[in-house]
């Protein structure tokens, strides 16, 4: 592509960002879950498990909420990205994804204008939590630059699971179809150490943490914020969400691809 | 004849309907339907028409006013009004998932038919649509005509008083719109009054008793067809001339008949609401001026005419295809 | 009586029409079955030391959370029905049903049934996993019993819920803000931990959810030591026909008032 055209296209992703965006802050349903959600979940877990960070083998640490916001954040992304995939899923069932297709616009940019926005949204929500967190009397070690970098990390997840939406809705057509499918994504989150660390999780489930690449993104939040390596490492966690961003993403390009070539 | 609110099948009064947000869709809306009539009900988009269909069909409240079908308040006796009416929606809103025998089946359970009924009365409604072959497939496949001819049929299931169509053939073609107005004319030779609401001024030409034409949430319009078209329209006079070079001053000549424009060919184009009648004072006047005529064509009205003339607006529907009748 | 019977066809005939949804739809059942699987392996392999903290009536997480994921399986189905109606209604499909002569009420039966329907199997898998894991079944015959009636009972109630948001939102996107709603209400209770381990805002909210009852009566099937009584039950069977009558309450009233 030329300059030229990549500028073009570039402003092409960018109104489709800004749509994508304007909806879910107009739809108060597609709002409330993404923000409500993962914070009755902290709330409870803060509340009720609490008392765990008393066991033995939990890692020394200043606050068990400022422990558990990681998991928040990573379930903020789930959400985020099942967003995205019910929004493009409403448009394609609705027609207006149709009218996207007559314009002349890369079906590579439209992909990336509706994981801009959710990238966009999950910069919004994460800093959301990460203030309610510190509220609660979190505290984050790691300094702004900790924040920052954890910020980035939910918002490179974010296009993950997002494209992970965007493929099964561009796949499959149908609303209903992923509003069933997308809760296995979402239950993955257990199977990561999201409010515990990994070595209380049970053996077997250690053992699928392993290849999990939220349990690494999470471990790499929870490092970046308290400025301890010992919770984790947050270059694997970049690295995990970078290619789950990356595979993400090849796969709803070729969704669409695979879409559009039948029409 | 002044009938009593019993005799009518569809009656309407006063009838208003504002939705939240301000906007009135039916603005004091009046008629009357007799038994066994095809009432045509037309409109350009957003003049009212759907709304009206979806208060008689008890999917919404009327804000004011009343209206009886088949005897039973809209409001009051909904109930009862649903156990007399057949209804074929605009959407043609079907379940992609289920077969066409089964949502027949369906349809009978919901009026009240045991299985069996309910499975030989789908049977019958399949064969009558000619629905036979495709009846084990699933909805998802169907076209758009078939689906269309489902709906009808399922509409028919509970042998309805008063059946409602609304915009029964937009989007067929022709050899589908014909066959579904030969099974409307079928059903109202049977005795159901029938509803219809349509775009197509030819389809209430060809099907309709009475038409009423409704625009921004009123009745500006009502009676035959032809009662109408007489009324309202004006009758055109198309003269052909033999020598061209004389057309401008015959077009000054037959100014005083009516308006003239340029017409077929070549020729000129009189509106004048004499009609016929005016033909030997036209020929009479260009042969006096020494102006030697080709032909004269009487143009009657089309309900085109009356549309345009009472709602402001021209047809709203860009095809009007050639059927037979 | 005549009515009845009627009632009872059109119930059947409109049950029936829900189900093919499942059975048709390519993969609709294994998502059903595998998530509320998933969740509970991942919540037990998360939480399992709780256990060891004291006020924990029972040493097997397992055991504690088996009724907890029947409870979620069952009312996640109880949702889907009312994000299917969504999409009747959003569809026009909903309006055929309102133009038949079927009393309004027992259009609601349809997705109601439907949904008990398919609870059932979700409800069943992760019990029968529960038990395969090492869970125990102490409450025996009895337990069991309780255990489904309070989750296909839940089911009902998150049925009517999920039916209320769909006749007043009337767009099949409501699906995620009725999931969410069963999601919420059954962590706000002693999902995770019992009562006596809660603290602060969120021991009060448990104390007054209903759901905090209805869990109790279902853990009589699979926590030892806490054998099937009625002083354990009543509270649930009330905190049900609560939920129930408020809730269908509520949908009967959005139902009547379609069309104003």
């Amino acid at each position: 592509m030329s300059s030229l055209e990549v500028g073009v296209q570039a402003r092409v992703v960018g109104a489709l960002a800004f749509r994508a965006l304007l909806i879910q802050t107009r739809k108060a349903q597609l709002l409330i879950p993404t923000f409500l959600l993962p914070m009755v979940l902290f709330a409870v877990v803060a509340n009720g498990a609490s008392a765990g960070s008393r066991l033995r083998g939990f890692p020394d640490i200043g606050s068990f909420v400022g422990f558990i916001i990681p998991g928040t954040l990573v379930q903020g992304t789930l959400l985020a990205g099942m967003t995205a995939g019910i929004a493009l899923a409403g448009d394609i069932e609705g027609g207006f994804f149709d009218r996207l297709l007559t314009a002349p616009v890369r079906r590579v940019s439209l992909v990336l204008g509706r994981l801009v926005g959710t990238a966009v949204l999950a910069i919004v929500q994460a800093s959301f939590f990460l203030l309610i967190a510190f509220i609660a009397g979190a505290r984050y070690e790691g300094g702004v630059g900790g924040v920052l970098l954890t910020i980035l990390l939910a918002a490179i997840t974010a296009v993950g699971t997002g494209g992970l939406a965007a493929a099964i809705a561009l796949r499959t057509g149908s609303l209903s179809l992923l509003q069933s499918l997308f809760p296995l994504v979402f239950v993955l989150l257990f199977t990561a150490p999201a409010f515990f660390p990994r070595d209380l999780l049970h053996p077997a489930l250690r053992a699928v943490a392993e290849y999990n690449p939220l349990a690494y993104i999470v471990e790499g939040m929870r490092a970046a914020l308290h400025a301890d390596a010992s919770l984790g490492s947050t270059t694997n966690g970049l690295l995990a969400a970078v290619a789950l961003a990356i595979g993400a993403t090849a796969l709803s390009v070729l969704a669409i691809y695979r879409r559009t070539a039948t029409l | 004849m002044q009938r009593s609110d019993d005799d009518h099948a569809i009656v309407v009064e006063g009838l208003v309907r504002t939705y939240p947000g301000g906007l009135t869709a039916v603005d004091g809306v009046d008629l009357a339907v007799a038994p066994g009539e095809i009432y045509g009900f037309l409109g350009p988009n957003g003049a009212g028409k759907t709304t009206t269909v979806r208060i008689l069909t008890t999917l919404l409240r009327p804000t004011a006013g009343r209206a009886l079908v088949a005897g039973h308040d809209v409001v009051g006796d909904a109930a009862g009004v649903r156990r007399s009416i057949g209804v074929a929606l605009q959407e043609a809103a079907l379940d992609p998932l289920m077969t066409g025998r089964e949502l027949l089946a369906l349809q009978g359970a919901l009026h009240g038919l045991r299985r069996g009924e309910a499975q030989a009365r789908g049977s019958e409604l399949l064969g009558r649509v000619e629905l036979d072959d495709a009846a084990d497939r699933r909805l998802g496949t169907y076209s758009g005509g078939m689906r269309r001819r489902l709906d009808l049929a399922l509409a028919l299931v509970p042998r309805p008083r008063v059946l409602f169509l609304d915009e029964p053939t937009t989007g067929l073609d022709p050899a589908s719109r014909a066959a579904l107005w030969r099974e409307v004319r079928r059903l109202n030779d049977d005795g159901t009054t029938v509803f219809l609401t349509t775009q197509y001024l030819e389809e209430a030409e060809q099907l309709a008793d009475r038409v009423g034409i409704i625009a921004r949430g009123k009745i500006v319009a009502e009676g035959t067809p032809d009662a109408l078209k007489e009324r309202l329209g004006e009758p055109t006079l198309h003269v052909d001339l033999c020598d061209d070079g004389r057309l401008e001053q015959a077009r000054g000549l037959l100014e005083r008949f009516g308006a003239v424009s340029d017409g077929r060919a070549g020729g000129l184009a009189v509106r004048t609401p004499d009609g016929a009648r005016a033909i030997a004072p036209v020929v009479r006047a260009l042969d006096d001026a020494g102006i030697d005529i080709e032909t004269v064509e009487v143009e009657e009205p089309t309900l085109d005419d009356v549309f345009l003339a009472v709602t402001g607006q021209p047809t709203s529907s860009e095809d009007t295809a050639d059927v037979p009748a | 009586m005549n009515q009845l019977a009627t009632t009872a066809g059109i119930g059947v005939a409109m049950w029936r029409r829900s189900l093919l949804e499942v059975v048709r739809v390519r993969g609709a059942l294994f998502p059903t079955i595998l998530a509320p699987a998933i969740f509970m392996l991942g919540t037990v392999g998360q939480f399992g030391r709780l256990t060891n903290l004291t006020g924990f009536p029972t040493t097997s997480y397992l055991a504690w959370i088996v009724p907890l994921s029947c409870l979620q399986a069952a009312g996640f189905a109880g949702g889907a029905a009312g994000a299917n109606l969504a999409r009747d209604i959003e569809q026009g499909w909903f309006d055929r049903l309102l133009t038949s002569p079927v009393p309004r009420p027992v259009l609601l039966l349809g997705p109601i049934l439907a949904a008990m329907t398919r609870a059932l199997v979700p409800t069943t898998a992760v019990l029968a996993l529960g038990i395969v894991l090492g869970a125990g079944l102490p409450g025996g015959i009895a337990g069991v019993l309780l255990l489904y009636i309070a989750a296909l009972w839940f089911c009902i109630c998150a049925s009517l819920w999920g039916s209320l948001l769909a006749l007043r939102s009337r767009t099949q996107q409501i699906g995620p803000l009725i999931q969410n709603g069963v999601f919420v209400v059954v962590f706000l209770s002693t999902a995770y931990t019992p009562q006596v381990l809660l603290h602060g805002w969120l021991g009060s909210l448990a104390r007054i959810n209903p759901v905090t009852q209805v869990l109790r009566m279902a853990r009589q099937a699979t926590v030892e030591g806490f054998p099937p009584s009625w002083h354990n039950t009543w509270p649930g069977l009330l905190a049900l026909t609560g939920m129930t009558i408020v809730l269908g309450g509520l949908a009967l009233r959005e139902l009547r008032r379609i069309g104003r």
